[in-house]
């Protein structure tokens, strides 16, 4: 497997000004200090996180809808990291996005077949009836009806709406396809749908994706690897099966114990990590190790005094994570708590995850 | 007696485009002191029920029939001013989105008091007090001073907490949640269940979880009726919900559930997408999209009818129990080889 | 917020400069002779230039604006009339009360007329009450205000005889020859201006408000309030009202600017001496420092009241103020 993409120390800061005038940058909002991953042709990197880690901008970076004020984006052998755009152009024929919201990323005035037909256009692909017929072929991979051509986006519901944003992304045949919350916004019986329909067209086109959600349920079925983002840095990398089954920041292993299961008996066993507190401003993130404020295992003198790094997991293949004290073992153990209060329920602890 | 008896509850709104039937036949009670959990995606008719309960529909909109009994008093088509002894009181009511439901411009002590004053002949030095007092049991540091504050200062978790500080400034015997964790982050969501568990179990309140997320349903409710359509399709305990579910769309949603705890190889899917209410299809309204339709399907609606030896677990299917129980049993093997496929 | 009060200044500020510059451009690029004017018809070329140069009209044009200002900073002074060397001052003491009495007059009649209609008209839509309304907005917005003037001027003044039809009354008594005052005749002489100029805004405000109302009352917390328990009434003025009538006051703080400019068509139909009046003889006559003046306080009263809106709407919006 050849790699597509190597994102190395990838930085977007944006600047905070204050002044009459003149305006004054007095502080940064690190939306994204310090990104590392590389991701190989047919796979699916799963970037996880809430709200204020950076994943959507990380994403914008990596496709130049903005540019990263530090770091390294080799795309297919290709430094992008500072290409104007008349240069990226040719290297957007390989990269193409889907967003989250299905009614918003639809031109409303505009009719599907020209909506999904547009990358042909910008790129001068065929002609007028080749295009027509690439978009009818499109509309059927996508399980839409062809004759849906003339529509508007109006008389869609948002599954079928986040099929023709798919099928548009789709329509150049690119390599890389980044997927920016693509089934948040719809009903539970649709998820499935888009889901499933992903994986299809992945194993059908030789598509490599970034999934980005902030539902690990969605995350963990569609990826390969998986990226767990914090305040603009990972805090934990590692293939699916790894990171779910072990997962050592405790971070990761809040996110873990905080996702609702859908079967009552294992939800009521098992003992979750409710963190406190909100998560705080990219604008004065914390000293040294970001999650320190908020961590069961804090330590002080070291968590708030010394930046962990991505350090690999010993004996694993593809697990790294940035943490001083890691977890032992999962579900976390009594003993590993250092933090009075972060543990919701005294249960006993039953069967682990995986 | 039941605190909240719910009898043949119908809304129609009438639109310009035609009559809209929102909620059909909707009947369940709710005991004092228990959760229900009531589960649909858009268009089921989940928080319309409620709002009908509450009376916060225009009537001039909505044409409402059926009993709700509250506390053995009728409180269907009371006027604003009838409603004001329960609405705030004995019921309180949270929605999904806390920026927009909390008034912009006002303080939240304000709004807080606001509660407290609607309802209460005490002088606005009491209300303020009771304000702090219900801050700090949501767990809002420094609630004497941030309750000046205003509603864009607060975090979503926060805001939410506030929220719920409103709902619960009067000690009502019912809260009725509607999505109130939709828009918050996973672990702030994780914050906010655990808080209402901790204040249902001090106040000893009923709660109604309005979602679309079977995990929160499982994780908090005593009972669960799934809603499709305007309608009841499934009413159960929860445990015997997930243990055996009896009917095509509630088999469809556990299926199609991604799950952090198991791994399926390909994730069951229901196809096609939830019903128009303006054109409902004819008969049960599921049976475009279910796999196991037959004719009798289309041309009659299914009634409520109690599982095989469980009383209290309804479903709305004609299928057979015999074959029910088989496809259940199926899809059970299905998904454990799917999950070992995948492991 | 004091910063944005700072900022705001020195854009008003600025924007006070920028518009007198542009007015006196503006002047010297029409071609005239303001000098050939004055003197009159049966002058000599020597006396035109005497008076050009008592002008200063043949100085170059930065230096006249250069002029203007320094007499504006240190005097006070808008400069002499070129017609009749008369302060411009003097006109615009004489004449800002006439067209604020208008204004002021027409706003506090518009407003009393479009805010109940159009709270009872988005509360009520549909109804017989929120038809009527909407036709009335059909014919005010449709109705142009000189035709209005006018009619109202031939029928009620004219035909029969309600109200004076021309000239102004000041509103304090007085008991000099050949003026009026006092409190009656004051309104008196205003009241077909004030309905002329309410018509059409009433039209316009009504409509404002009955969208933002009924767009408050679909929020979210106003949802929330009935589910608090509120009384309608409650809702209606402590979450509708306050929320709905924040742009309405913006909205009104720039009409006021733009209308303290001079209610042009409203003074001429009624004969009232006011800065819409005045201009028009200026411009006719080439009066260079009245069409200063009068531009200027217009200018002025815009930017003053755009300014006052915008910390209105700051102290009205706390997530602007706090923001």
């Amino acid at each position: 497997m050849s790699e597509l993409l190597a994102v190395e120390n990838l930085e977007k800061y944006f600047p905070v000004t204050r002044g009459l005038i003149f305006q004054k940058e007095i502080a940064q909002v690190k939306a994204v200090d310090g990104v590392n991953f590389t991701l190989n042709a047919g796979e699916t990197l799963g970037v996880v996180g809430e709200s204020g880690c950076g994943k959507s901008t990380m994403a914008r970076c990596i496709a130049r809808l903005l540019e990263p004020t530090g770091g390294k984006i080799v795309f297919n052998g290709q430094d992008i990291t500072h290409l104007g755009r008349k240069e990226m152009r040719p290297i957007r024929r390989d990269m193409m996005m889907v967003f989250q919201d299905p009614y918003a990323s639809l031109n409303a005035r505009k009719r599907v077949g020209s909506i999904i037909a547009e990358p042909l256009e910008v790129h001068n692909i065929g002609s007028d009836a080749d295009r027509k017929r690439r978009v009818q072929e499109l509309l059927e991979i996508v399980g839409l009806s062809p004759e849906h051509y003339n529509r508007f986006p109006h008389e869609f519901s948002g599954g079928q709406r986040q099929r023709i944003g798919i099928a548009r992304a789709l329509s150049i045949n690119p390599k890389l396809i980044i997927c920016d919350e693509p089934v948040s916004a719809l009903d539970v019986s649709v998820q499935a749908q888009i889901l499933n329909l992903l994986k299809d067209l992945q194993r059908d086109f030789d598509l490599t994706y970034i999934f980005i959600a902030h539902d690990l349920n969605v995350v963990r079925h569609v990826s390969d690897r998986v990226m767990v983002m914090y305040l603009g840095k990972p805090v934990e990398t590692g293939s699916r099966a790894e990171l779910y089954a072990s997962p050592k920041h405790p971070y990761s292993g809040a996110l873990l114990s905080a996702v609702p299961i859908a079967d009552p008996k294992l939800g009521r066993a098992r003992k979750q990590i409710v963190l406190e507190g909100d998560v705080p401003s990219p604008i004065n993130p914390p000293a040294a190790c970001r999650f320190h404020p908020r961590c069961p295992r804090f330590v002080d003198g070291k968590c708030n005094v010394d930046e962990p790094l991505l350090t690999r997991v010993p004996g694993a293949t593809d697990h790294d994570f940035a943490c001083h004290f890691p977890l032992e073992r999962w579900p976390m153990g009594d003993d590993e708590l250092r933090h009075e209060g972060a543990f919701a329920q005294e249960a006993t602890p039953a069967g682990s995850f995986d | 007696m039941a605190l909240l008896e719910v009898q043949d509850l119908n809304t129609r709104f009438k639109t310009d485009d035609g009559v809209v039937q929102a909620v059909s036949g909707v009947s369940f009670d709710l005991e004092r002191g228990k959760t229900l959990g009531v589960v649909g995606e858009s268009g089921s008719g989940k928080s319309v029920t409620f709002l009908t309960v509450m009376g916060l529909l225009d009537p001039r909109h909505a044409e409402m029939t059926g009993s709700v009994r509250f506390d053995n008093q009728e409180i269907l088509g009371l006027n604003t001013s009838q409603l004001r002894p329960i609405r705030g009181e004995r019921i309180g009511m949270i929605f999904q989105d806390p920026m927009t439901s909390l008034n912009p411009v006002k303080k939240i002590g304000w709004q807080l008091e606001e509660a407290v004053l609607i309802h209460n002949d005490v002088p606005r030095s009491e209300a303020r007090r009771r304000a702090i007092e219900v801050l700090e049991e949501v767990e809002i540091p420094k609630a004497d001073t941030r309750i000046d504050d205003y509603a864009h200062q607060f975090s979503g978790g926060m805001r939410q907490r506030v929220m719920i500080a409103m709902a619960l400034i009067n000690q009502p015997e019912l809260l009725i949640a509607d999505e109130p964790t939709t828009a918050l982050d996973v672990t702030t969501q994780a914050q906010i269940l655990r808080l209402m568990e901790k204040l249902q179990n001090e106040h000893g309140m009923a709660i109604v979880m309005i979602t679309h997320d079977l995990g929160v349903v499982a994780e908090l409710a005593d009972d669960v009726i799934v809603m499709y359509g305007g309608r009841i399709v499934e009413s159960a305990q929860v445990d015997d919900l997930f243990a055996k579910p009896e009917m095509p769309y509630t088999w469809g949603l556990l299926g199609s559930l991604p799950r952090v705890d198991v791994d399926v190889e390909r994730l069951e899917q229901i196809p096609g997408q939830p019903p128009s209410l303006l054109r409902p299809p004819k008969g049960c309204a599921f049976n475009p999209r279910c796999a196991y339709t037959f004719d009798r399907c289309r041309e009659e609606l299914p009634e409520l009818r109690p599982a095989e030896g469980k009383s209290d677990h309804e479903f709305r299917c004609h299928l057979e129990e015999a074959d029910r129980a088989r496809i259940w049993t199926e899809k059970q093997a299905a998904m454990a080889a799917s999950a070992e496929s995948a492991a | 917020m004091s910063q944005f009060l700072i900022r705001r200044t020195f854009w008003a500020f600025f924007l006070f400069l920028a518009a007198s510059i542009i007015t006196y451009v503006l002047f010297f690029v029409i071609p005239s002779d303001p000098a050939a004017l004055a003197a009159g018809k049966a002058s000599t070329p020597e006396i035109v230039a005497h008076i050009r140069m008592e002008l200063h009209l043949n100085l170059p044009i930065y230096q006249q604006y250069w002029l203007f200002v320094w007499n504006l900073v240190r005097h006070g002074s808008f400069g002499y009339s070129f017609v009749n060397g008369v302060p411009v001052r003097t006109y615009l003491a004489q004449e800002i009360p006439v067209t604020a009495s208008v204004v002021f007059g027409g706003v506090v009649l518009y407003l009393a007329i479009a805010i109940p209609t159009g709270v009872i008209s988005a509360l009520r839509p549909r109804s017989i009450m929120d038809r009527t309304g909407m036709v009335f907005v059909l014919f005010g917005i449709s109705a142009p205000s000189v035709w209005v003037g006018v009619m109202l001027y031939y029928l009620v003044g004219f035909r029969l005889g309600w109200t004076p039809i021309n000239g102004y009354c000041g509103i304090l008594p007085t008991h000099a020859a050949g003026t009026c005052g006092g409190l009656w005749p004051w309104a008196d002489h205003l009241i077909l201006p004030w309905i002329t100029l309410a018509i059409g805004s009433a039209a316009l405000y009504t409509r404002l408000i009955r969208a933002n109302v009924m767009e408050t009352m679909s929020e979210d917390y106003v949802r929330t309030a009935r589910a608090k328990g509120a009384s309608s009434s409650r809702v209606l003025i402590q979450h509708v009202l306050r929320n709905s009538m924040l742009q309405v006051v913006t909205i009104l703080g720039m009409d006021l600017g733009l209308l303290l400019g001079g209610v042009l068509f409203i003074e001429f139909v009624f004969g009232l001496p006011g800065l819409g009046q005045q201009l028009l003889q200026a411009n006719g006559r080439f009066d260079l420092p009245v069409i200063v003046g009068i531009t200027m306080f217009a200018c002025l009263s815009v930017i003053v009241f755009n300014f006052l809106v915008d910390v209105l709407y700051a102290w009205l919006d706390p997530r602007i103020r706090l923001a």
